[in-house]
Order: structure tokens, then C-alpha cells, then sequence
């Protein structure tokens, strides 16, 4: 079984942390100067996955939810920026703020019907529902383009180059990553945390486990249309394999990957299997083989994730280290 | 210090040596990057496409290649996914810096390709996605057509259906894209050439719908005259199983686009139903012109098996950009899209143009119908009626209005 | 567009036959999904490809013996066992190991599986259409009050009972059904007794995706055999499983009706949605019994 572990238990001090995090945001930040073009882009679409990703675990690995079906709200929140973009002549900036939030109603929605329910059930439920509005996205042709989708978005100017957009990612993602982390970490992060452990105890003292499973779907769904506003602005198009089941388990998948008891676990495993995907899917037809059999190779042995398989090594010394004096 | 100066020598020689490499390999090719489904059921049409282009690259290589340069060409897998498509294309621009895109078989795709070619300003040869919006609304300089389009097909099923005494007809097709815009063609036009057309009822089926019975056996208590089916690629094979296996073909005669073209007869062979109405712009048994002969031969020398429409379009495909490259002079993607732009080349299927106003490829489309012939181990079409390009491309007044909006 | 339509009562009795036909398949393939799910707790999204390879192998085998009809009953019953013997390899060899994770890592194992069967399917069958004709006695069409009836879809309906009434003699009436359903409420209990659970749950497992081979072979003749088929039957078999109540084989049974049923009729009422009718069934269902309508096993 998985040791499952808080979310603030590493040893090294707050200070080293942030240390790193900023030499890091300051490499990503300069470099689309000297990166080609296409390394711009791709980290941009990196950034974008890492973000899907890291809001489908707040469900997954702290809420305890078998959210299986998360690429609906990735696709819905970027379905409204383009559809505001194109069909209205509204302030661009308003289809930006709204896709998120439609993301999270919806969200809302499915979770008022899903949350009665625990586990397995849940996600099937998720999934079942999460068909339905794929089936309406990709029926209804004079709405939503059907299965051509919605091609040549008219982002605004400023964001729609390759740089340009690769920093509005960058900068939402940023900032993004630093509410989750908030969240996770104030008095709800931790009774989410406590519920995911033992939900039955948590009844029992009368924390509404219910509502904070709600709450938590709202979240990771507006931040998966955060995500999706942000695809739209880097591709300009929409279409309605963005919320096939397939790409919902791809999201799992990363978040499997990287560690999903950990906050960073998920963005890392984006990293990964974004990259491999990209580089390596342009020279073999059997990557999603490689796909596979990495996978198979990770359920068996390394079952927390890389950062998770880390985080535990380093807890085990410190731990050892701890006796020895 | 001696160790760390030979060192330092020899990083700088391999650093030179690559960056000339790049620079020279830059210099003397033409490179193309092809982006289309080689995975999943799409992938047998996107092979036929490729193995005719490369038919046609190594003759054009053999003979020097253009403006002294030899073709290369990478291909990429999009897997039928828009992401990965897109993904792909950036790329090959960005990376691979090929001077020119050519693909895909999925619209969906293809415009969102179309797209990131035109602020790229990358020349983009479209071989087999047939949405009318690519040259039509969507159309802009840098995007060309290389097959027909669901307007063509509308409009040439139209002229051959008015001919024929079908009164009532019922309209059954792929919920998708391909399938509304294929109907609605061939039922707008069939309107205007023959007002006293009725439609008794329409039925649409998912993509990738398993069995037809259920809709077919609709189709039948209705009783019309006649049926339009609109269904391509993966559809065509179980829909003509169960018009047979229905006797849906003896009743009721209906009308297929793709139902007589190579793809969708060899690999139902005999079990085929006859008298279906089909409508393809290429079959390697017609016209008997010695072009096409010796195109047949030289492929199925190649490849060991015959030519379809999809491998004749990456043959003239790879034909057209090298007389464009000829004609513009240089490496050049403006000079090369002006070249293309109003290009005729001679092919296996006649001449054929570029038209200039939306850079629509010219197909003419010729309607036959299914039979069983000797010497054939499945259905050919006979009584193969001609449809000149002329007749069946959509106006300029309508791509200009719908460019417009 | 200006159609309308008429339903007549022929109508509607040979549509719903045909839908009864689909539901066969439907049946065939959820049952074996959802005893795997009830007494393994696997949900096996590779149950699609294990479907989809047993359509090919069908295809091989009838070819091998020359297509004709000896070649297809051949083949309808080899070939399932094909796939049963393959996926007697992956319980051994994989699955075993496994029992005691999450359904998160099965869910996600099975799909790996998913994408590895894909692959191998490709690398095996190519990527071209394959057809293949029904036997001499089973092809053409009879009259059904007046309209014609494939008899290849008559041959279905009547599997279809064959298959379920095998079923419930299996899960009834043999040891090994009683100790499966033992074993689907307590495993621990079961391996208490003595019984060697670890064989129990290959067998079942076996049967299971011996199911999913025999959906696949009897579905080949009437349709074309092609790589995707996997991807479009596992969503539709999953919603019956769950509609049904999970581990339920009737369950199954009447999700496949429900579903098939509500497909081939929403065809006849309102063509132009018919896709939308058996997802919204779907949900309406759950809304009002979110664990399904039957009891659950689990």
C-alpha cells in the first residue's frame, strides 16, 4: 500500500524551498530568448498539462476522489473562450474569465450528482456524465463546430504569438500553482486531506464530508478550465478530443507518474510524458507502446510516482539520520 | 593546459562541423513534412497517399530533383487527434524547418493546420480532408486543395442523380462533419436541377456506428425511391455488408460517394452489393489512356498492388511542387504558392488544374455503377459516366461570399 | 431540411427485432465486463480490445480453412478461445501480482494493456479493412411482416438466450460459480475454507474475456474487422455495466436491453439525436439509482 504522506512534510526549511522555486521560475522565465521556437512552445504546452493535471489531483490525490473523467472541464472552460471570441463581440477579456468559471459550474453540477456516491462509483459516474456533455459538444454542429471544432480562435494580438503566449501561460500558471498550493495548505486543504484518510472518522466528528468533496470538485474544475482558456490562447483551436476519456486517463496517467500524493508529483509527470510524446511520437508509430509499457513498468515498481519514490527516499534518511544522533 | 587546448580545438571542430552540417543540408534540399493518420483505420487511405507520393519523388529525385536540389520528405503521426496534429505541424516548421506541410486525412485537423500554415506562411497541400471550407470559407493563399471536396461530390452526385427517375429519396448518413456536409450538397443542388424532388426522412448514425440493420431497416419502411448515403472512410465497408446482407440494394437503388472507388470494393471483394451508384475521381481499370496505364504499372511494380484514388493524389501532389518550385525559380514559400496557384500538370486522370481564384485542385468525377466483372476478384463500376471539373466546382461568387463573412 | 415521417406498427415491431439483435452483442460483451468487475474488481478497459481481437482472430482462422462455412463455426468457437488463452497468460502473469492495489492502478493497468493490444493488433493484422461473409445458410434476408430480416441477426437473437442461459448455469450451478459468488463478498473468507482463491479468480477471469473473444467473433460477419473497434464498444459496455448495478450479469442483461433497445428505436422517433437517447438514458438512470438498478455483487 501506498504510504500516504501531508502535504508539508519535507524536511528541508521553507527558505531553501522558495530558493529553488524562484531560480526555476526565473530559468523558465528568460528562456524563450535563447530557446528555438518550438522549445518555447513546447514548454508552454508543458506548463498548460502540468496545470490540468496538478487541478485533477487535487481531487484525485487530497480530495481521495476517482476523478476520471476531468478533461470535461479542461474542454468546456476552452470551448467558451472560443466560442466568446468568435460568435460574440464581447471584451475578449470576459471570455478569459468566464471559461473558468463555466468549467466550475459545471463542475458544480456533476458534482452535486456524483459526490452521493464513493470511489469506483464515483468515477464511473463522472464518466458516464462527462460523456453525455461530449456527446452534446461533438453533435451539435451549428454551436460548437461538432467534430471539426472551432479553428483560427482570434486571440488578442499581445498573447497569440509564440512567446507571447508561452508568457501568459507561464505567468497564470505561476500564479495558479500558488493558489492550489494555498488551498491545500489552509484549514479546508486539511480536512480535505483528513476526509481522503478516513471519511467515515471524519463524519464522526462532524466535519460535512459531503460539502468539502463539492468545494474541492468546484476547484479542480475551474482550474481545468484555466487550463483550458490557456490551450486556446497557445493553439487557437478547440475541438472535442479535448474531452475524449482517453485524454482523461492520459491525465491520470501523468498524475500516476509523477507522485500523486505529492503537490509538484503531476506537473513533473507532464513534463515527462509530454515531452516524450512530442520528441519521441515524431520518430516511432509505436509510442503509445512505449506509453504502455512505461506505465506498466510504474504500477509495478514505482507505484508513489518519481517525486513520490524521491520524497520517500529522503524521508526514510532524514528519518534514519534522526536516529542516529 | 596542452589536454585543455586540444580539447577546446576539438569541441570547436564537431561544433563547426554540425552547425555546417545543418547549414548544408539546408542548402541543397527541398524538404516537405507530411503530417496524416498512420495509426487506426484512417491509416490505409493516408499509406495509399504516401506510397503514390514517394512513387513520384523518386522519379522526380532520380532525374536531379528541382532547381538542382533533391526532395526529402519526414512524416509525422497525428493518430487522427487535432493536438497531435498541431503539435506535429509546429514541429516540423519550427524545428525541422521543412519548406512545405502536406496531409492530412482529417478536416478537423487540416483546419487547424490550415490555419497555423497561413500566420506561418508555410505552403499547405491538402491530400485527402474534404471539408468545402478549407478552399472555401476558410480558404486563404497558402492552402491548397488536392482532391475533391464536399461540394464537388454534392454537386456532381446531383447531376447524375437528375438524370435518373427517382422522385423520393431518403437522406442516411455519418453524424459528423463529412456526412451533413455531403448531404446537404447533394440535396441542395439536386433541388435546384430537378424541383420535383421529395425527401421522405433522413437517419444519421454515429461514426463508427457497428451495424446498419436497425437504420437500414428504417430506411425501408419508408419506401423510397431512392437513397443518398452519405458515409465515408470506416463506414462504407459495414454499410454496403448490410445493404447486402439486407438485400437493401435490390430494393431501394442508392447513391454512395466512395462506394466505387478501389479502397472501399477491394476489401469487400465479392460480397459487395451490385447496383450500388457511386461517384470517385480516379479507378486504375478508366479511362484506358496509356498515361494511366503506365502510371498503374509502375506502381504496382513498386508496392505489388493497384493504384487508388488516395495514391494518385500523392503522386501528382509531389508533381505539383516540383513544377512549382520550377516555375517560381527559387526556394521561396510566396513564389512557390504563386507557381502553384493556376498550375496544370498532365496525370493518369487527364490534365489538371489548380483553379487560381480559391486553389481548389480541378477533379473531374466520374459515377458508376457496381458490378461483378471477370478477372476481378471484386466489384468494378460500369456504365461510367464522365462529370467534367468545370461542371461540378462550386462558384466564384459563393467562395467570395462565404470568404466574406 | 423538409422531411416527415410516419412510424408505422411493422416498423416499430422490426426495429425493435433489430435492436434485440445488437443488444445480443451488447449482452455478450457486458456480461463477461461485468463479472470480471464483480468478483475481481477489475475494471478491464482491455475487455475492448480483448473484443476486437477476437473479431480479428475470427477473420484469420475462417480464412485459414477457406472462408466457407466449416471455417466459420471453426473460427466462432476457436477463436474465443484464443483470447481466453490469451488472457489466461496476462492473469498469471500480470494480474495476480495486482489483486491487492487500488482500483485507481487496475483502471489504469488495463488501459495500458488497452494501448498495448492496439499496438500488437498493428503490428499482427496491418491497418487495412477486413470483411468477412456470414456462413452459406446465414446469408440474405427473410421476411418479417413484410420487410426483410438478415437471417445472420436472427441467428444473434436466438445466441443471445443461449449465451445468457449458459451463464446462469455457470454462476448457479457449478462450484466453481458458487465459490466466485462466495468470493465476490468475501475473498478472505473463501481462502479461509481452503479454496485456492488465486485459481478461482483466473477462471473467472478467463470466462470473462472469453466473452469478449466470443462477442468479437460473432460480431465480425457483420461488420468491417478494423483497429478502433475496441475504442467504441468499452464506453457502451462500461454504461451497461453501470446502469445494470456492477458485478450483475443480469444487470447486464438489462442494461444491454435498455441501451440497444433506446438506440435502435430513438432511430425510428428522432433520427437526428438518436446518438444523444442511450447517454441521456444513461444518466436519467443514475440520477434517480446511482448504484444502477439491479443489486450490485459489491
Amino acid at each position: 500500500m501506498v504510504e500516504r504522506q501531508n502535504l508539508v512534510a519535507s524536511g528541508y526549511s521553507r527558505l531553501t524551498w522558495l530558493a529553488i522555486g524562484l531560480g526555476f521560475l526565473i530559468i523558465l522565465a528568460v528562456s524563450p530568448l535563447f530557446l528555438p521556437r518550438f522549445f518555447t512552445y513546447l514548454l508552454a504546452l508543458i506548463l498548460i498539462t502540468g496545470l490540468v493535471t496538478t487541478s485533477l489531483n487535487i481531487a484525485l490525490g487530497f480530495g481521495g476522489m476517482y476523478q476520471f473523467h476531468h478533461a470535461v472541464f479542461y474542454g468546456v472552460g476552452a470551448y467558451t473562450v472560443a466560442l466568446m471570441l468568435t460568435k460574440t463581440s464581447l471584451p475578449p477579456a470576459l471570455g478569459f474569465i468566464l471559461g473558468p468559471i463555466v468549467s466550475g459550474i459545471l463542475a458544480l453540477v456533476m458534482g452535486m450528482i456524483c459526490v452521493r456516491l464513493s470511489k469506483l462509483y464515483f468515477g464511473m459516474l463522472q464518466l458516464s456524465l462527462g460523456s453525455l456533455v461530449w456527446v452534446l459538444v461533438f453533435r451539435w454542429y451549428s454551436f460548437t463546430g461538432g467534430d471539426d471544432g472551432l479553428h483560427g480562435v482570434p486571440v488578442p494580438k499581445l498573447i497569440s504569438s509564440v512567446s507571447g503566449s508561452y508568457y501568459f501561460t507561464l505567468i497564470v500558471t505561476v500564479i495558479c500553482l500558488i493558489l492550489m498550493y494555498v488551498i491545500l495548505n489552509a484549514p479546508f486543504g486539511r480536512i480535505l486531506q483528513a476526509i481522503r484518510d478516513n471519511p467515515e472518522r471524519s463524519e464522526s466528528v462532524g466535519v460535512q464530508v459531503r460539502l468539502h468533496q463539492l468545494v474541492t470538485q468546484v476547484i479542480a474544475g475551474f482550474f481545468a478550465g484555466v487550463a483550458g482558456v490557456l490551450f486556446v490562447t497557445v493553439e487557437g483551436s478547440t475541438f472535442p478530443d479535448m474531452m475524449s476519456w482517453t485524454l482523461s486517463l492520459e491525465f491520470l496517467i501523468m498524475c500516476l507518474l509523477g507522485g500523486w500524493f505529492t503537490f509538484l508529483g503531476p506537473m513533473l509527470g507532464a513534463t515527462i510524458i509530454v515531452s516524450l510524446r512530442t520528441l519521441l511520437g515524431g520518430y516511432t508509430e509505436y509510442w503509445t507502446m512505449v506509453l504502455a509499457i512505461i506505465l506498466m513498468l510504474l504500477i509495478f515498481f514505482l507505484p508513489e510516482g518519481v517525486l513520490g519514490y524521491f520524497e520517500g527516499l529522503y524521508r526514510r534518511r532524514s528519518a534514519s539520520l534522526a536516529e542516529d544522533r | 593546459m596542452r589536454k585543455i587546448v586540444s580539447a577546446f580545438t576539438f569541441m570547436c571542430v564537431i561544433v563547426g562541423l554540425l552547425a555546417f552540417g545543418s547549414l548544408s543540408l539546408a542548402a541543397d534540399e527541398i524538404k516537405i513534412g507530411i503530417i496524416d493518420t498512420y495509426s487506426g483505420p484512417p491509416s490505409s487511405y493516408a499509406l495509399d497517399v504516401l506510397d503514390g507520393f514517394k512513387l513520384a519523388l523518386n522519379k522526380i529525385n532520380a532525374g536531379g530533383g528541382v532547381l538542382g536540389k533533391k526532395i526529402t520528405f519526414v512524416t509525422r503521426d497525428d493518430k487522427f487527434k487535432v493536438d497531435l496534429g498541431l503539435t506535429a505541424a509546429k514541429e516540423l516548421i519550427m524545428r525541422e524547418n521543412v519548406n512545405i506541410l502536406v496531409g492530412t486525412i482529417n478536416s478537423a485537423v487540416t483546419l487547424a493546420v490550415s490555419d497555423l500554415a497561413q500566420k506561418e506562411k508555410v505552403p499547405f497541400l491538402v491530400t485527402y480532408a474534404k471539408s468545402s471550407n478549407i478552399t472555401g470559407a476558410k480558404g486563404h493563399k497558402f492552402v491548397f486543395s488536392m482532391n475533391e471536396n464536399t461540394e464537388m461530390i454534392g454537386k456532381a452526385a446531383a447531376i447524375g442523380l437528375a438524370k435518373r427517375p427517382f422522385v423520393n429519396y431518403w437522406i442516411a448518413g455519418d453524424d459528423y462533419e463529412y456526412g451533413h456536409a455531403v448531404a446537404d450538397a447533394v440535396w441542395n443542388h439536386l433541388k435546384k436541377l430537378k424541383p420535383d424532388v421529395k425527401l421522405l426522412g433522413q437517419s444519421w448514425w454515429k461514426v463508427g456506428e457497428p451495424d446498419f440493420t436497425p437504420y437500414i431497416t428504417s430506411i425501408l419502411s419508408a419506401k423510397p425511391d431512392a437513397a443518398i448515403v452519405a458515409t465515408g472512410g470506416a463506414g462504407c465497408i459495414p454499410f454496403l455488408k448490410a445493404a447486402k446482407n439486407t438485400g437493401f440494394n435490390e430494393k431501394v437503388p442508392f447513391y454512395m460517394h466512395t462506394a466505387t472507388e478501389l479502397s472501399t470494393m477491394k476489401p469487400l471483394g465479392l460480397d459487395a452489393p451490385e447496383g450500388v451508384i457511386g461517384t470517385s475521381n480516379y479507378y486504375f481499370y478508366y479511362p484506358e489512356t496509356p498515361e494511366n496505364k503506365v502510371f498503374v504499372e509502375e506502381f504496382k511494380k513498386a508496392y505489388g498492388r493497384d493504384p487508388s484514388f488516395g495514391s494518385l493524389i500523392g503522386w501528382f501532389t509531389a508533381n505539383f511542387i516540383a513544377k512549382s518550385y520550377e516555375k517560381a525559380g527559387k526556394v521561396d514559400a510566396e513564389k512557390f504558392a504563386q507557381a502553384l496557384s493556376g498550375m496544370t500538370i498532365d496525370s493518369p486522370a487527364g490534365k489538371l488544374t489548380v483553379r487560381q481564384q480559391d486553389n481548389q485542385l480541378m477533379l473531374p468525377m466520374f459515377m458508376g455503377v457496381t458490378k461483378k466483372a471477370p478477372g476481378y476478384d471484386f466489384l468494378i463500376a460500369t456504365d461510367i459516366v464522365t462529370i467534367p471539373a468545370e461542371e461540378l466546382m462550386p462558384s466564384i461568387e459563393d467562395i467570395k461570399k462565404v470568404r466574406e463573412k | 431540411m423538409d422531411f416527415s415521417t410516419t412510424i408505422t406498427l411493422n416498423g416499430l415491431i422490426q426495429q425493435f427485432l433489430v435492436g434485440l439483435s445488437r443488444t445480443t452483442i451488447l449482452f455478450i460483451v457486458s456480461s463477461g465486463l461485468s463479472l470480471v468487475l464483480g468478483v475481481l474488481r477489475i475494471p478491464n478497459v482491455a475487455h475492448g480490445s480483448l473484443y476486437m481481437i477476437g473479431a480479428f482472430l475470427c477473420y484469420s482462422i475462417s480464412t485459414l480453412f477457406g472462408a466457407g462455412s466449416t471455417g466459420f463455426w471453426l473460427a466462432v468457437i476457436l477463436a474465443p478461445l484464443g483470447v481466453a488463452l490469451i488472457s489466461l497468460a496476462a492473469e498469471r502473469g500480470l494480474f495476480c501480482h495486482l489483486y491487492d492495489r487500488e482500483h485507481l492502478m487496475l483502471l489504469l493497468f488495463t488501459f495500458a494493456l488497452m494501448l498495448l493490444c492496439r499496438d500488437a493488433v498493428k503490428i499482427i493484422w496491418g491497418s487495412n479493412y477486413r470483411s468477412l461473409s456470414p456462413p452459406e445458410i446465414l446469408q440474405g434476408s427473410l421476411s418479417i411482416l413484410g420487410m426483410p430480416f438478415p437471417k445472420y441477426n436472427l441467428f444473434l437473437l436466438g445466441a443471445g438466450p443461449v449465451v445468457a442461459l449458459g451463464l446462469w448455469f455457470l454462476i448457479h450451478r457449478t462450484k466453481i460459480g458458487k465459490i466466485s459468488r462466495a468470493a465476490a463478498v468475501d475473498r478472505d473468507m473463501v481462502g479461509a475454507v481452503g479454496i485456492n482463491v488465486s485459481w478461482v479468480f483466473a477462471s473467472v477471469f478467463v470466462i470473462g474475456c472469453f466473452l469478449a473473444g466470443l462477442g468479437g467473433a460473432l460480431v465480425a460477419p457483420t461488420q468491417n474487422i478494423t483497429q478502433g473497434m475496441d475504442h467504441t464498444i468499452i464506453m457502451e459496455a462500461f454504461l451497461i455495466v453501470i446502469i445494470g448495478g456492477l458485478g450483475n450479469v443480469w444487470g447486464a442483461l438489462l442494461g444491454a436491453l435498455i441501451f440497444g433497445l433506446t438506440d435502435s428505436i430513438g432511430i425510428l422517433v428522432w433520427p437526428q439525436f438518436s446518438i444523444v437517447f442511450p447517454y441521456a438514458v444513461v444518466v436519467i438512470v443514475l440520477i434517480f439509482r446511482p448504484k444502477g438498478l439491479l443489486k450490485a455483487t459489491w
